[in-house]
């Protein structure tokens, strides 16, 4: 566990010595600011309700996260830190998921600092607590299968830029495959399974005030996955 | 102690390591010579469980990498060749991360610290960005987060590439005192430096090791390789060639007569006979009237040991 937290507070200083992290929490504000008052049209549509918004977070954090991860292992490699970490007494398991936790710090500075926006809403209308609640957790759960996602490729890839655009892909592929249902006809079993595939589909319940233990468990069960691959691909390197 | 056993590494198709097995025993530097691409980092990479072996067994302390790769990384302190720091970290902040990593108990890292900064003369940069560091300054940073921790074995990727000649006058003085109580090794192409520093030599070339000894010892496993060279004053009246006849000397490899009345020959004598040969020669001056005044034995120097087992063998 502290080999865990070592790692992480290193990763956490490099981020805000780079400066990755107060970029991306800017650029996290501004968006969300824009979706809200822009996109969104809150006042236009005149509903005490933030659904809107939380539905185009897929997107705004496809685009973002990859901005934290790619420089998790892309950059060790490229500085030669690599060789360094991993002949320092820690288990690969540990060095993954400081990381992922160093990330996910820096995303969640991001919301916290993005609270402003529901909270000057809510001086227009009475919001739904319990909703608002359920909202965020699921912009973490988003958030989390993201980081473990973006760690993935970061590992796999030589350079920082290819490891930022693979994972922006991905993302984007994931969210609007919730879409595909919507805009072609397909039998009912082919639909449910892309939709299963989709983060978009499993974020919008949460938008929508609901915790629906499948699709907790497919956030969860992603985040695990992304974890388990940077951990086997670590491992893997080793062999060659 | 290390203990490396018919050590096999392959990178795809390629095999970089051939079947090497050595010991290194506690209180020993040891030098890894050998030209370019020769497996000296590989065989570091595998010592400190960076990369995996394809075959054979390494040990450290009784740990074997492969079975407790975390328990030898933590009695292992390794510079990489290179030298790769954490650029956007002060030395203090980053000697304070590999302390932490290498799990240094808190109380203790702050004189862990002070001994680093004073062994390897970083007093005053402390507080300086890594990435605003002269090349030798991070040579020294490099090698005092690898000594932090006070591990019992230290293995050090050419410690002593980019720095000047003070500098590297000064990290050998630190690793020859660290050598007095650590196992030590190091790969360099520098022959000089194995010479000042090294109890023990590994010639390693494609892969196997060639030669393995201190480097009296490989001189003498390449047997008859000392020179005896003679200048004589007289005359051309005297038989020089008669020498080649006498005890302990092979042959004579090459003569010159007469210039300025001096008679220079080096004469090829049996490796350890160099000086019952000396005292042949001198005898021989004595009894045949020829005034020898000048009688010197060349040794096999590294260059010579390494040229030779690097280039002109081929050993299957």
């Amino acid at each position: 566990m502290s080999a865990t937290s070592t790692i992480a507070r290193r990763e956490i200083s490099g981020y805000f010595n780079a400066p990755v992290a107060y970029m991306f929490i800017v650029a996290f504000v501004v968006s969300c600011g824009t979706v809200f008052f822009f996109l969104e049209r809150f006042f236009a549509a005149g509903q005490a309700t933030m659904r809107g918004y939380f539905s185009l977070m897929p997107f705004v954090l496809s685009i973002l996260v990859p901005s934290l991860t790619m420089r998790l292992w892309a950059e060790e490699r490229r500085q030669g830190t690599y060789e360094l970490l991993l002949t320092m007494p820690f288990r690969d398991g540990e060095l993954v998921l400081g990381k992922y936790a160093a990330a996910m710090f820096v995303i969640l500075m991001a919301l916290a600092l993005s609270l402003p926006v529901p909270m000057m809403a809510s001086m227009f209308g009475h919001f739904d607590v319990g909703t608002l609640v359920t909202e965020y957790i699921g912009v973490v759960l988003l958030a989390s299968v993201a980081v473990a996602i973006g760690q993935t490729i970061s590992c796999a890839s030589r350079n920082q830029m290819s490891a930022f655009m693979a994972t922006v892909l991905i993302l984007l592929a994931l969210s609007l495959l919730g879409q595909v249902p919507v805009w072609l006809t397909m039998p009912a079993w082919l639909a449910a399974t892309v939709n299963w595939l989709s983060l978009s589909y499993h974020f919008l319940s949460f938008a929508k005030g609901v915790i629906d233990t499948r699709d907790l468990a497919y956030f969860v069960l992603l985040t695990l996955l992304g974890l388990y691959g940077s951990t086997r691909l670590l491992s893997a390197g080793k062999w060659r | 102690m290390i203990t490396v056993t018919n050590l096999v590494k392959r990178y795809g198709s390629f095999e970089a390591v051939h079947g090497v097995s050595f010991t290194v025993g506690e209180g020993r530097v040891v030098g890894l010579l050998g030209p370019n691409g020769a497996g000296k980092t590989t065989i570091m990479k595998v010592l400190t469980g960076y990369h995996r072996q394809s075959e054979g067994t390494v040990v450290l302390d009784g740990k074997d990498v492969l079975e407790d790769p975390v328990g030898v990384k933590s009695i292992v302190g390794y510079l990489p060749e290179g030298v790769p720091l954490y650029p956007d970290m002060t030395v203090a902040e980053y000697l304070g991360f590999v302390a932490e990593a290498r799990c240094l108990e808190p109380s203790a890292r702050p004189a862990a610290l002070e001994r680093v900064v004073e062994a390897c003369g970083l007093a005053g940069f402390t507080d300086v960005r890594i990435e605003r560091l002269s090349k030798g300054y991070r040579q020294r940073v490099g090698l005092a987060q690898a000594i932090i921790h006070d591990p019992a074995i230290l293995i050090l990727d050419e410690p002593t590439t980019g720095l000047d000649p003070n500098q590297i006058l000064e990290i050998r003085q630190l690793i020859r005192s660290l050598g007095a109580h650590k196992t030590v090794i190091l790969s360099t192409h520098i022959l000089q430096e194995v010479e000042a520093l090294c109890s023990e030599v590994l010639i390693i070339n494609e892969g196997r090791i060639v030669g393995q000894g201190s480097a009296a010892q490989i001189a003498a496993d390449m047997q008859g390789d000392e020179r005896l060279e003679c200048v004589f004053k007289g005359g051309p009246d005297v038989a020089y060639d008669s020498i080649g006849a006498l005890p302990s000397i092979r042959s004579i490899e090459s003569m010159e007569g007469s210039v300025n009345g001096l008679t220079r020959m080096r004469l090829v004598v049996a490796y350890g006979e160099a000086e019952r040969a000396a005292e042949a020669v001198f005898d021989w001056a004595v009894a045949s009237g020829a005034k020898l005044i000048e009688m010197r034995r060349e040794r096999l120097s590294m260059e010579d040991i390494f040229v030779r087992l690097t280039t002109e063998e081929v050993r299957p």
